[in-house]
């Protein structure tokens, strides 16, 4: 669904991301895991059109949509809930969520925005509340519920188990994890917090300083002690 | 006491012009972080083109349509046309770029209509009521800018707060990176602002030309009135503009009253310094603080 082939990018002289190449399948959460600094929070703008890679292409469903802007590669059907909870504080809950995907019809935002409050009742509770009232794991809800409402058939999660509670994380995961199941949705996930992205996935990649130095089945990555104390750092 | 009433009284109208001025530099400040000093020769520009479509036709209704449309235009044009060039280079560059347009339009306007002061007379009677065996300072032209002034003011608070564009544009000031992502086209929104500016700009000028006179420098004194509003409200924030346009408009007019009109600015440089002194971050901001 999801193709990258040899994608590199760099700020001045310095390359964040040196040909990377790899693909997001639908239906499963795929997690690229790596210290900080490895190059995941680039790799995951410029999918969304954010930065513009020097070399390499992005492909969705056949498509090349390398370079192209984030309000039309939103259009396309690729979410990103960038890292650090990207909720507008000075806008109520449900403002946050109808900003996402107003160009589709009133109907198709209608039946996202229900779903977005099934699947997170406490934003339903709250719908017209300032955004400045959650505390931090309902504001990364909210966020998710933000792509939810674009229609993504891809969603791209930039760290989001920043300064939450372990609890709130699994919990987060597991039901995006699910929702991938459930509706064919394309996840990648990127995270710093390795086994928990692990615990999720079917296929772990890590990258170390912009180039990717290992790829496989999620839970063959979690077992590899080496690879662990030399990347990963746990 | 009696004459404290007939200060405030006759400062009302002033002060929602002011207001309407203050509304469309928070406008602009909020899409595009640029203080369109601008803003009032687009205003006087528009103005001038009232002046002239009231002359062909008789109507002053006409006139006011044609000039907020004129505004509007003319907000595009700006931005186009200087705004998104200079900023593209430097940001305190637009700003003062916008004394630039600012210095062009006052000379345009000179050279197309002259530079003497015309009257522009109000559409209706301009001599105050007669209630209880007086005659008090506000006038029926004076509650017609007021009415045209709320309801402006009201149907802009419906767009904003009740329309997809509204929420895109609030969203776009806020937060641009995350309104991008979830499909805003920014830029446009960008446009709309200094559109919907210049549209507001356009109607401050008509309403306030009948006050003072036209002229291609008349309006500027409007400026600093409704920038200091603007400020001391907190640059960013629409309700904060209207309240202390209104709120400096009454100032103003207690302190023409007791003293001399020509002290007017001084209060307001006053109050803008007073400001800045203890409550820089204006006192409806979203933000924390700002620097000076």
């Amino acid at each position: 669904m999801l193709r990258i082939e040899g994608l590199s990018v760099s700020y001045g002289a310095v390359e964040a991301l040196k040909d990377v190449s790899l693909e997001v399948p639908p239906g499963r959460v795929t997690a690229v895991i790596g210290a900080n600094g490895a190059g995941k929070s680039t790799l995951m703008r410029t999918l969304a059109g954010l930065e513009k890679p020097k070399s390499g292409r992005v492909l969705f469903n056949e498509e090349d949509i390398t370079g192209g802007k984030p309000e039309d590669i939103v259009r396309k059907g690729i979410a990103l809930v960038p890292e650090g909870r990207s909720t507008i504080p000075d806008l109520t809950v449900e403002e946050n969520l109808k900003l996402g995907g107003m160009w589709r019809t009133h109907a198709q935002r209608g039946t996202s925005l229900t779903r977005v409050y099934s699947l997170f009742p406490v934003l339903g509770e709250r719908r017209h509340l300032g955004a400045d009232t959650l505390s931090g794991g309902e504001r990364q809800q909210l966020a998710i519920g933000r792509a939810l409402m674009t229609g993504p058939q891809a969603l791209l999660l930039d760290e989001p188990s920043l300064g939450l509670a372990p609890l709130i994380v699994t919990q987060i995961l597991e039901l995006v994890s699910q929702m991938a199941k459930d509706s064919g949705l394309a996840v990648l996930l990127v995270e710093q917090n390795a086994a928990t992205a692990l615990r999720v996935a079917k296929t772990g990649i890590v990258l170390n300083l912009g180039q990717i130095v290992k790829s496989g089945p999620a839970h063959d990555i979690a077992q590899d002690e080496e690879l662990r104390h030399a990347y990963l750092g746990y | 006491m009696i004459d404290f009433i007939d200060y405030l009284l006759g400062g009302v109208s002033s002060g929602a012009i002011i207001a309407l001025m203050a509304l469309a530099l928070v406008l602009v400040w909020r899409s595009t972080r640029v203080v369109n000093f601008a803003q009032i020769g687009q205003a006087m520009f528009t103005t001038y083109v009232a002046l002239t479509i009231r002359e062909l036709t008789g109507s002053w209704f006409l006139a006011l349509i044609v000039a907020m449309a004129a505004g509007l235009v003319l907000g595009v044009l700006v931005h186009f046309l200087v705004i998104r060039p200079v900023k593209r280079l430097d940001t305190s560059g637009a700003i003062i770029a916008t004394f630039g347009v600012l210095i062009a339009l006052e000379a345009l306007a000179a050279m197309v209509w002259g530079g003497d002061p015309e009257a522009f007379p109000p559409p209706i009677e301009n001599a105050g009521y007669e209630l209880f065996g007086r005659i008090w300072p506000f006038s029926p032209y004076d509650l017609l800018v007021l009415v045209s002034v709320v309801i402006l003011v009201l149907a802009l608070s419906v767009v904003f707060t009740r329309t997809n564009v509204g929420l895109a544009m609030r969203a776009s000031a806020f937060n641009p990176e995350v309104a991008r992502l979830s499909g805003v086209r920014v830029n446009r929104m960008l446009v709309l602002g200094w559109a919907i500016a210049g549209l507001v700009g356009a109607v401050a000028g008509v309403l306030v030309a009948p006050l003072s006179t036209l002229s291609p420098t008349s309006f500027d004194i409007f400026l600093v009135f409704a920038f200091t509003a603007a400020v001391i409200g907190g640059l960013d924030s629409l309700v904060g503009a209207v309240a202390f346009g209104i709120g400096t408009g009454l100032v103003i007019a207690l302190v023409s009253g007791y003293s001399d009109s020509s002290n007017a600015p001084l209060v307001a440089l006053a109050l803008l310094i007073l400001n800045l002194l203890f409550k820089p971050e204006g006192v409806f901001s979203h933000h924390k603080a700002r620097a000076v």
